[in-house]
């Protein structure tokens, strides 16, 4: 009878222990498919990381190798905080058999010792008649869980998506010597582009030689690009029209990377760091763009090295809201300035004239002739001071001003009649009209009459009183 | 004792007890199971619903000496435990203890918040520790002893609430409720016709031996240790966050003076263990945990202003704290 307690009792625990061991088995199962397909898309990418030479082999097993190390990491780690304890094994069969309370659960984890022994021979009695329902294989089968079907699509899209973008990646960063050298590879198969291929490699050499000057490099690419151009003149061949119509393309793209290279050279060297502001014309780039009429008060900034439309001959645009600067009637006049008039307005030069004390630097093209200033005409550097009369000399304008006098046409009959209404004041002949005066007589004042609602034109009054 | 006969005398009794009480199947289950756990009882309810009745009918059938106690504001602690008393004896005078009606197998202490601190007091010792001590001598009680006290929840003039350590001392509070029409009318049925039903004894008459033997039966029953935590847990969770350990969460510690105490804990366990015993098991499940965790808790956890304001039991927080703690 003891005899077959206690194999009753292995029956029911082992049991217990079997589907231990079978949830481990599928957490084990459930790590490796769902962290192997990223070690596999980390792999293919390194793969194709050393395809396009952007690694080397030796980095690659590096990585490879730390990669593998990780992974054993992470799957240990996945396996230890899923590792399914026997009290949930116990748990799942309870839930599992139909009538089981917690029979597997106690079974499993209490104290043997402390417990009465019929008590607990009665439980492993209705342990085992439960443990009869339950089959592992059928009960507890191992499923891919949705975890692991997204895990290996988002490491499949990943690998796809390198697959795809890092040719052009490469094609686009990869050195341009690089694939001048694998385009003189392909050519050396050709018997008739040997010659070419040698020299596109020597070109390679060159191009990577930077110790040689830049313009010894550009001749050398660009007697490559001609040798080129002409052997694809004379190329029958549909391959190697491809081949060279390739080399061509290459050759003018690293033509370009290395004229705008030297270009940003100079740019860099000729800016100094700095970012000085000046309103000095340059020769050849928008000289002609600052007008000096009689809204031109010259206030705008114009950088030659900050505008970008200068250097394409285009007028500059003053920027409103830069401080400093003229207000959009300034703006106005500014544009208006060679059609209308080339009188500079003496009001207006002194209300800027604050500003121009501030600023001298913009005093300077106010002081020309009112002529669209030359673009080799530097501006005038005169002090304010020097431009107004000094005090006792009787005159309040500005030096050298200069006035039109505009005669109305009504003003021209009166002054053929002899009769005219305007004045002149001031030395400066300036025409003032007088305003006119109106001497409408003021209604009788009448202390009790009632408001006026609404004041009556002057014409129905008399008819209606 | 095996287990089978334990559930066959414990199904005897239910079955003799509900001849009399129509209903409060569950009310009937617990004052037996906690008979024979050793603890007492604390029912509620309003007067006429038969708990009177209920308690008389278990000492018939149980065939145990039966005492009723009607609690009173006048009612004095020597009037429980009893006195010593002068006698004369061939001449002799001396003082001789005379014994309360606290001396019964089952008391029955009706409208225990009637008494006062003092005399409800009395019964204190008598319930822990099962003796009583008059002018300095202990006497000891009959064993089994089971004290079934009723209060009515809705007369509160001149009534003293039980003192919190005098209701941690019962292992469960039941509530009974009214009866359903179809109880009230198989109530009436039986009540007022020519010949009322009565129980039948069902204990013999070394009775007391028996419902000892079941006792330990019933502390001997299985526990898994996940399902002690399980308990552990549920009653940790009813303690404030002012007390070490605290795990109640804001939803319900907001509502709770002072939570359940360690006897709190072990009602619940022996409860459960009764209850597996009852459904002829020999281990606790989850669901006899469940089962009396209201009963064993509901008196022992000290609700605030707050939530009486609010109308919040002790039941509700009971049943909140059990969707918060999750099995293992």
């Amino acid at each position: 009878m003891s005899s077959l307690r206690s194999e009753e009792r292995t029956r029911a625990e082992n049991l217990v222990s079997g589907l231990s061991a079978r949830l481990n088995a599928h957490t084990l199962w459930d790590a490796l498919m769902i962290i192997v397909p990223w070690l596999l898309a980390f792999l293919g990418t390194i793969f194709l990381l050393v395809r396009s030479s952007w690694l080397s082999p030796t980095a690659a097993l590096v990585a490879a190798a730390t990669a593998l190390g990780l992974v054993a990491l992470a799957i240990a780690f996945y396996y230890r905080s899923r590792k399914a304890e026997l009290a949930e094994s116990a748990g799942m069969l309870d839930r599992r058999a139909a009538g089981a309370r917690e029979h597997f659960l106690t079974l499993t984890t209490i104290d043997r010792k402390n417990c009465p022994q019929t008590l607990l021979s009665r439980l492993q009695r209705d342990t085992e008649r439960l443990s009869s329902q339950i089959e592992l294989k059928r009960d507890f089968p191992y499923t891919i869980k949705n975890t692991t079907y997204g895990s290996a699509a988002a490491a499949l899209a990943v690998v796809w998506l390198l697959y795809f973008l890092l040719p052009p990646a490469g094609a686009l960063t990869a050195p341009s010597p690089a694939r001048l050298r694998e385009l003189a590879e392909q050519m050396a198969q050709a018997p008739e582009l040997k010659a070419l291929a040698e020299q596109l490699n020597s070109l390679a050499a060159k191009l990577e030689n930077t110790a040689l000057p830049e313009k010894e490099r550009l001749s050398a690419l660009q007697q490559a690009a001609q040798k080129v151009a002409d052997q694809q003149k004379a190329q029958n061949e549909q391959q190697e029209r491809d081949l060279l119509s390739r080399a061509a393309g290459e050759l003018k793209q690293t033509e370009q990377q290395l004229s705008a290279g030297g270009q940003e050279q100079q740019n860099s060297q000729s800016q100094g760091g700095g970012n000085l502001q000046s309103n000095l014309p340059e020769e050849g780039k928008g000289g002609a763009n600052q007008s000096q009429g009689s809204g031109g008060d010259g206030q705008t900034k114009m950088s030659a090295q900050t505008n970008k439309d200068m250097p394409q001959g285009k007028p500059s645009q003053q920027n409103p809201n830069e401080p400093g600067q003229g207000s959009a009637k300034d703006q106005t006049a500014q544009r208006q300035g060679p059609d209308k008039g080339d009188q500079p307005d003496p009001n207006r030069a002194e209300k800027n004239s604050d500003k121009e004390k501030t600023d001298p630097s913009r005093a300077g093209p106010r002081e020309g002739s009112g002529k669209s200033q030359g673009a080799d005409e530097p501006p005038q550097m005169t002090p304010p001071q020097e431009r107004f009369y000094r005090a006792g000399e009787g005159k309040e304008e500005l030096k050298g001003a200069r006035y039109v006098t505009v005669q109305l046409p009504e003003e021209i009959v009166a002054d053929a009649k002899g009769e005219s209404k305007s004045t002149r004041a001031g030395t400066g002949g300036r025409a003032r009209t007088q305003v006119p005066v109106s001497n409408v007589p003021l209604p009788p004042h009448v202390p009790n009459a009632p408001a006026e609602k609404q004041q009556l034109p002057v014409e129905y009054r008399g008819i209606i009183r | 004792m095996e287990p089978e006969q334990f559930q066959e005398i414990f199904g005897r009794l239910e079955s003799e007890i509900r001849k009399v009480i129509v209903g409060h199947d569950e009310v009937i289950r617990k004052v037996l199971i906690a008979f024979f756990a050793g603890g007492h009882i604390l029912l509620e309810g309003v007067p006429g619903l038969g708990k009177t009745l209920l308690v008389k009918s278990l000492s018939h059938a149980l065939g145990m000496s039966f005492k009723r106690i009607q609690f009173t504001p006048d009612l004095m602690p020597s009037d429980i435990v009893g006195t010593e008393v002068l006698t004369e004896t061939n001449g002799r005078r001396e003082f001789q203890f005379k014994p309360g009606p606290i001396f019964a197998h089952v008391v029955l202490a009706d409208e225990i918040n009637r008494a006062t601190p003092k005399t409800q007091s009395a019964v204190l010792e008598a319930m822990e520790e099962k003796q009583v001590t008059v002018f300095g001598e202990s006497h000891m009680l009959d064993s089994p002893f089971m004290v079934l006290a009723t209060q009515n929840p809705i007369e509160l003039e001149g009534t003293y609430p039980l003192p919190e350590a005098q209701l941690d001392r019962f292992f469960f509070k039941l509530l009974v409720l009214p009866p359903s029409p179809d109880q009230l009318r198989d109530i009436l049925k039986r009540t007022t016709g020519a010949e009322p039903t009565e129980c039948l004894r069902v204990l013999p008459d070394d009775g007391g031996k028996l419902v000892n033997e079941m006792n330990r039966l019933l502390r001997q029953v299985m526990i898994a240790p996940p399902i002690e935590d399980y308990v552990v847990r549920l009653v940790h969770a009813t303690q404030t966050s002012g007390e070490p350990g605290g795990a109640g969460n804001g939803s319900v510690r907001q509502f709770i003076r002072y939570g359940a105490s360690p006897r709190g804990a072990q009602a619940v366990i022996l409860g459960a263990k009764g209850n597996a015993l009852v459904e002829g098991r020999v281990h606790v499940s989850y669901e006899d945990i469940e089962k009396v965790i209201v009963a064993a808790l509901r008196h022992r956890i000290i609700l605030n202003f707050q939530a009486e304001a609010e109308n919040v039991t002790a039941d509700q927080i009971i049943a909140e704290i059990m969707k918060q703690v999750r099995r293992n």
